[in-house]
């Protein structure tokens, strides 16, 4: 009897150590089989369906740093799109002013808004629920309308974020959509890559430990001071990269790109999707882009009036959001196992 | 001299104007454990209210009584009928904490998509009742107006009301003990359910008011209150989102803040004061300034 279990017991470890080994080189594997799905893909859509791909990627990165900082470890935070500016700023300064390679600015851009949200993770992750999302409100509100204070940034009018032509080896067909797509899909695979690493590994657990329950996380040792700045400092970054794309594909930073109401949109997006798994972004970043096209095939078919035509993808948004808090609250892969 | 005293009468009746949403955010936090974010949309769909009733009657003072009480309704209604399915729904995981906030978030939106396609998003305009152009004092017009003046006492009567309220009737007793211990007040006989709803109702009512004295000196659009909403929210986190005194206190220390700023370094800087007032405070007292005792929140 005994000879059995331990056999079991052995089995099981075995299993384990297996799967643990085995598990990051499948993600990789995937994620190189959906880049290489990708660029097959970006073959034979047309142009306009590459710059929404692009955007979907864009926004699917966004909602993995709300993911990594709301979802993982548990802080709210409502000034996403103040932490997209700093990057998107960062990469427009570095494009401008050092004439450095796009990719490299885009590098640039997460790592400044990573350092940004060290600092100020430092100082603000250590309040609670709402207090955070107070501050990150106010942040969200108040560091675009900085711009206006600096010269260095271009005022109301902004910089421009130009990646320049597209290299000359791909040839005269390539279009500058089909650039985009690729810098921004490339970007945002790395970056959910590592970002699906960070939540498998010691980090992610810790995070969850913290957010579930930050007494018990301390008595385990787990420093939860420094584990909130660093999963906010990392969040901030992922969300600088995300601004980065954003700018990029609308060619031009300025203060009136980052509205309260795109940290809303993106909150939303990472809630509709499911906020605890990271399965949901590129699922996510689709409903952000879909919306206003469903809406808009909507008006043609019924003709509604210009006010309707203004207002209805944020309705539809809301909405959407509304019925997943109630229906969903936990992600909509809870909807099939709720049965047992 | 002139500009400092211009700068003091300006905070105040603005800080009189956050101090409403402030307190209406608090209301709300102390019986529900929820910032409600759906205030803003609440408070423009009053004041929108309020400008019907001024078309068709063409007084304030009645549209001024209909914002209020149609805000108390809205108000009631929303956590009747929202919040509470809501509150019954999710109760496993770790999306509790955060469900009711991002709820109210899309209420938010959808309150604001639905008047965009109802009212349109032009710029309305609701005439103040009394003037607003800057007073006249010893022959230098200064930047603050009857208007101003109307703002600030029509609040200190809400003020003094709301206290009145709460702290000499039952109704008041039954607020405040079913926001300290729900289990115990239940237990001593009161309906904490009710009570709840009745507190959403004078949080309702409190911000169709601020809609009515805020939007006169500006425009009235579906996002009107966005700022307005920021502004309380940020003052109530300065007070320390439990107590009311602390939420009018907030107000205020925002109010000067920012007029201060205004008047004497920049007129850009009004949301960068407003972030780093906040930084300030809760950097030296991390739930605000008058933040309860600690068993208290739970």
């Amino acid at each position: 009897m005994l000879k059995h279990r331990k056999k079991e017991d052995k089995k099981d470890h075995k299993k384990k150590s297996h799967s643990s080994i085995d598990s990051p080189r499948k993600r990789l594997f995937l994620f190189i089989l959906g880049g290489w799905l990708l660029l097959l893909l970006s073959n034979q859509v047309d142009e306009f369906s590459l710059y929404q791909g692009a955007f979907v990627a864009t926004y699917a990165v966004g909602i993995a740093s709300i993911i990594l900082l709301t979802g993982y470890s548990g802080q709210l935070s409502l000034g996403h799109g103040a932490l997209m500016a700093v990057g998107a700023y960062a990469g427009a300064l570095t494009i401008n002013n050092l004439k450095w390679h796009p990719v490299v600015a885009l590098i640039m851009a997460t790592l400044i808004a990573g350092l940004f949200g060290l600092l100020l993770g430092a100082a603000v992750a250590r309040f609670s629920g709402p207090y955070l999302a107070g501050t990150t409100l106010a942040l969200a509100i108040s560091l675009p309308s900085l711009a206006n204070q600096f010269p260095i940034l271009g005022g109301q009018q902004g910089l421009i974020f130009d990646v320049g032509a597209t290299p000359a080896r791909f040839g005269d067909e390539f279009s500058p959509y089909k650039w985009f797509f690729w810098i921004a899909a490339l970007a945002a695979l790395i970056i959910i890559w590592f970002v699906a690493n960070i939540a498998a590994s010691r980090f992610g657990r810790t995070f969850r430990a913290m957010r579930d329950n930050p007494i018990a996380a301390q008595l385990c040792g787990v420093n939860v001071a420094r584990q909130k700045v660093t999963a906010f400092a990392i969040s901030s970054g992922v969300a600088g990269l995300s601004g980065g794309l954003l700018v990029m594909l609308i060619t031009g930073v300025s203060p009136s790109a980052f509205p309260l109401s795109l940290s809303l949109l993106l909150l939303s997006g990472a809630v509709v999707t499911g906020l605890y798994n990271l399965k949901g972004v590129i699922l996510g970043g689709l409903v952000l882009v879909v919306i206003p096209e469903i809406a808009e095939s909507l008006l043609t078919r019924i003709g509604g009036s210009e006010n309707l035509a203004i207002s209805l993808p944020g309705f539809l948004v809301s909405a959407l959001l509304i019925l997943a808090v109630m229906f969903t609250p936990n992600g909509p892969e809870h909807i099939f196992k709720r049965k047992h | 001299m002139t500009q400092f005293i211009t700068a003091v009468l300006t905070s105040l009746s603005s800080g009189a104007i956050y101090a409403l949403m402030a307190l209406a955010l608090v209301l709300v936090w102390r019986s529900t454990r929820v910032v409600n974010f759906a205030q803003a949309g609440q408070a423009v769909l009053t004041t929108y209210i309020g400008y019907e009733v001024i078309q068709r009657t063409g007084s304030y003072w009645i549209a001024l009584v209909a914002a209020i009480i149609s805000g108390a309704i809205i108000g009631a209604f929303i956590d009747r009928f929202f919040m509470r399915p809501i509150f019954k729904r999710v109760t496993s995981g770790p999306i509790v904490l955060i469900a009711p906030v991002v709820a109210t978030l899309g209420l938010l939106g959808i309150i604001e998509a639905v008047i965009g396609i109802v009212w349109g998003l032009n710029n309305q305009s609701i005439e103040p009742p009394v003037s607003n152009a800057g007073l006249n004092v010893n022959g230098t017009v200064i930047a603050f107006s009857l208007f101003n003046a109307f703002v600030l006492g029509t609040v200190a009567l809400a003020m003094i009301l709301l206290t009145l309220l709460f702290q000499k009737t039952n109704i008041g007793l039954a607020l405040r003990a079913s926001a300290y211990s729900p289990e115990i007040s239940k237990l001593s006989g009161i309906k904490v359910d009710m009570v709840r709803t009745l507190g959403w109702a004078i949080s309702g009512a409190a911000g169709g008011l601020a809609g009515m004295l805020y939007v006169p000196s500006t425009y009235l659009f579906p996002n009107a209150m966005d700022i307005l909403l920021v502004f309380g929210f940020i003052a109530a986190v300065i007070g320390g989102l439990e107590s009311m005194v602390g939420a009018v206190a907030g107000a205020m220390v925002l109010g000067f803040a920012i007029n201060f700023v205004t008047t004497y370094i920049s007129t850009t800087l009004v949301f960068p004061t407003a972030f780093v007032v906040l930084i300030l405070v809760l950097l030296i007292r991390p739930s605000g300034l008058f933040a309860g005792k600690k068993g208290r929140s739970a």
